[in-house]
């Protein structure tokens, strides 16, 4: 396993909150932690699906309109619809990519941080700048709890994970996963 | 009663647009229209910004073409300042828009538009995508993924690998390719060759059995548009424009980047906020060009490099003077594909790319600049006017998809007539509707200047404009 934990954090940073889960990625670089790598990206692409693969967890970091002043972290699975819409992907989507196309995904999580101003600009509103840090304390916390339960079982190249059935998450700006409990 | 047929969202293009079909008193197709339902005015935003402010700021228009965006604006810059750059740097720039191409139409064919012609029109929807690819084949699915990851390495080695990497400046780049770098992108170029090649053998084994949408998808004369180098060979970030005709006659030539607003008006359409620009001396509808894949190896004698110039000499066997069906867009990108990774060989074999000398230094010497790039969808224009304090005062970016509008609403037109009887549309209908769309590539968020994602529907308009059915997807 190249990673213990894959940290994403995806969104515009020209659309002030819409930038918050990028940052999330940027901060929790910042703090080096050992098996943790992270990526910042405007939206989720298909080439994610290798490095998803190579990792033990992963962490999709996103900003949400309809879960104010809230940061939430929820278990996500590889999604059952196969639709793919435009360029950009989901991270269910993305999940079942990397399961596919890759032969594993990895134990994923999405945290979701709340957004209140998608306006043009780079400045964070209150309520997303406050998120940004619990986020961060979040992804910490998350990285402990990896690292104490221990090496990863590496699974099967060609075994997949249970399917839930649940539906698409696209936290951003139509459905916001606010439901389900943390890791 | 005649009526309209809407489809909304089209899926798997980049944005959310809308198509409208309209049909007469008999229930045949009379006409149809693209349109792009959403704007947030990204131009005016820029203004009162510093010009060197702008690679960083545009190259987020969107998260698909950001590096296409930065490669225009700093060259708008550089016009700004009336420099010329180091050679070093100009050559870098080059070296990241190569890898753009290569990321974008890797995209844009495995996962976008081979699902079509690989799991055929009629399959299910729900198959009929990139899943389904991998099903089929999923050897060659892992490796169109492998492909746009090379691009998007080529990318990230030059600008690291932080969110849109203002890393192109006004003047020149911020930093050299380094020699492990250089080592990074070149041990995987015989794999990028080998996937290119087994793209260009598939496509042409579904272009065999896709004759029928060869003559239908965007086949009809047009002009076409795009840089060529002095000697009329490819280009994708120097050189100047060149338009030809259907028939491949060159109608203007060596066209100073400039000087685009002689050659190219812009009309405006009451249901879109994407424009429609038009070769200025013939007015629409004869004015009507494409850009993009198609449209550069129509206007250019060669690749630049040998194996793309031997595909290139096939591919214009396709046509007479110039291949004339969007339909081939798919074939055009796989062989840029290749000329991108050829280019990119011979690019890392010269020593310049490793010089420090990377940054031209100067004030404001000109009130406006232009600076053009071809980005994997077309052609692309920043044309900033600055005050003398360097502050913009007025922006206007045309973009690879308006360039194609009126060639996509016509495009659109075709398919509907060939396929649409009465009000009945099957899902594969639709679908091949909306695959000429696709064929286009076009990125909705940069054409309207928006910022991040829009979704798109079709829709059946009767005489009386009456939304008689209406289809929404995604």
């Amino acid at each position: 396993m190249d990673n213990e934990l894959l940290v994403i954090g995806y969104g515009n940073t020209l659309r002030r909150d819409d930038g918050v889960g990028p940052r999330v990625a940027g901060a929790v670089e910042e703090l080096r932690l050992p098996g943790v790598r992270t990526m910042a990206c405007a939206q989720l692409t298909p080439e994610m699906a290798d490095p998803l693969s190579q990792a033990r967890a992963a962490v999709f970091v996103d900003a949400a309109l309809d879960c104010p002043g809230r940061v939430r972290m929820r278990r996500i699975d590889p999604s059952d619809s196969s639709q793919v819409l435009a360029h950009a992907a989901d991270p269910r989507i993305l999940l079942a990519l990397a399961r596919d196309a890759f032969g594993r995904a990895p134990e994923a999580w999405l945290l979701t941080l709340p957004a209140e101003d998608l306006g043009f600009g780079e400045q964070l509103s209150r309520a997303a700048r406050h998120g940004l840090r619990k986020a961060v304390r979040e992804v910490r916390a998350l990285h402990r709890r990896l690292r104490n339960r221990g090496p990863a079982c590496p699974r099967p190249a060609s075994g997949r994970l249970a399917r839930t059935g649940r539906r698409s998450t696209r936290a951003r700006r139509s459905r916001p996963a606010c439901r389900a409990p943390g890791p | 009663m005649a009526k309209r047929i809407i489809i909304d969202p089209v899926s798997r293009i980049e944005g959310h647009a809308k198509i409208s079909i309209f049909l007469d008193e008999a229930g045949h197709v009379a006409d149809a229209q693209f349109h792009v339902v959403e704007f947030r005015g990204f131009e005016r935003f820029c203004e009162g910004r510093p010009y060197s402010e702008m690679p960083g700021i545009t190259s987020r228009i969107c998260g698909i073409c950001p590096v296409s965006h930065l490669l225009a604006s700093a060259k708008a810059g550089d016009a700004i300042m009336a420099v010329a750059i180091p050679p070093a740097a100009d050559k870098l720039r080059r070296l990241m828009n190569l890898g753009q191409i290569i990321q974008s139409h890797a995209l844009s064919f495995f996962h976008l538009s081979a699902p079509d012609f690989v799991l055929g029109w009629d399959a299910p929807q729900s198959r009929r995508n990139v899943f389904g690819l991998i099903a089929a084949d999923p050897q060659l699915a892992r490796a169109g993924i492998r492909l746009r990851q090379f691009g998007q390495e080529i990318i990230e080695v030059l600008g690291g690998k932080k969110i849109h990497p203002a890393w192109a400046v006004p003047g020149g780049v911020r930093s050299a390719l380094s020699e492990e770098g250089r080592d990074r992108i070149r041990q995987r170029l015989t794999e990028a060759y080998a996937t290119t090649e087994a793209a260009l053998g598939l496509f042409m084994k579904a272009l065999e059995s896709h004759k029928q949408e060869a003559l239908i998808f965007g086949n009809f004369p047009s002009l076409f548009m795009g840089l060529v180098s002095p000697d009329g060979s490819w280009e994708h970030h120097g050189g100047k424009l060149r338009f030809t005709d259907s028939t491949g006659n060159v109608i203007a030539d060596q066209i100073e980047p400039a000087g685009y607003q002689e050659f190219i008006g812009e009309s405006v359409q009451e249901s879109s906020y994407l424009k429609s620009p038009y070769f200025r001396a013939l007015g629409i509808p004869g004015g009507m060009y494409r850009v993009g894949p198609l449209a550069r190896l129509n206007i250019c004698e060669r690749m630049g490099v040998p194996r793309a110039t031997a595909l290139l000499r096939a591919f214009k066997q396709m046509g007479r003077g110039a291949v004339t069906s969007s339909f081939l867009y798919h074939h055009a990108r796989l062989i840029e594909i290749m000329a991108a990774v050829e280019h990119v060989e011979r690019a890392l074999e010269d020593p310049d790319l490793l010089d420090g000398d990377l940054r031209a230094d100067a004030g404001v010497n000109s009130p406006r600049g232009v600076g053009v790039s071809e980005a994997p969808r077309g052609t692309l224009f920043h044309d900033y006017t600055v005050d003398g304090a360097g502050l913009l005062t007025k922006v206007n970016l045309v973009v690879a998809t308006g360039h194609n509008n009126l060639a996509m609403n016509r495009t659109v037109a075709q398919i509907a007539r060939h396929y649409v009887q009465g009000e009945d549309i099957p899902e594969p209908v639709l679908n091949r509707i909306e695959h000429g769309i696709r064929c286009y590539d076009p990125c909705l968020s940069c054409s309207t200047h928006a910022a991040g994602q829009m979704p798109m529907r079709i829709q059946l308009i009767g005489p009386g404009g009456d939304v008689r059915r209406e289809v929404v997807r995604g």
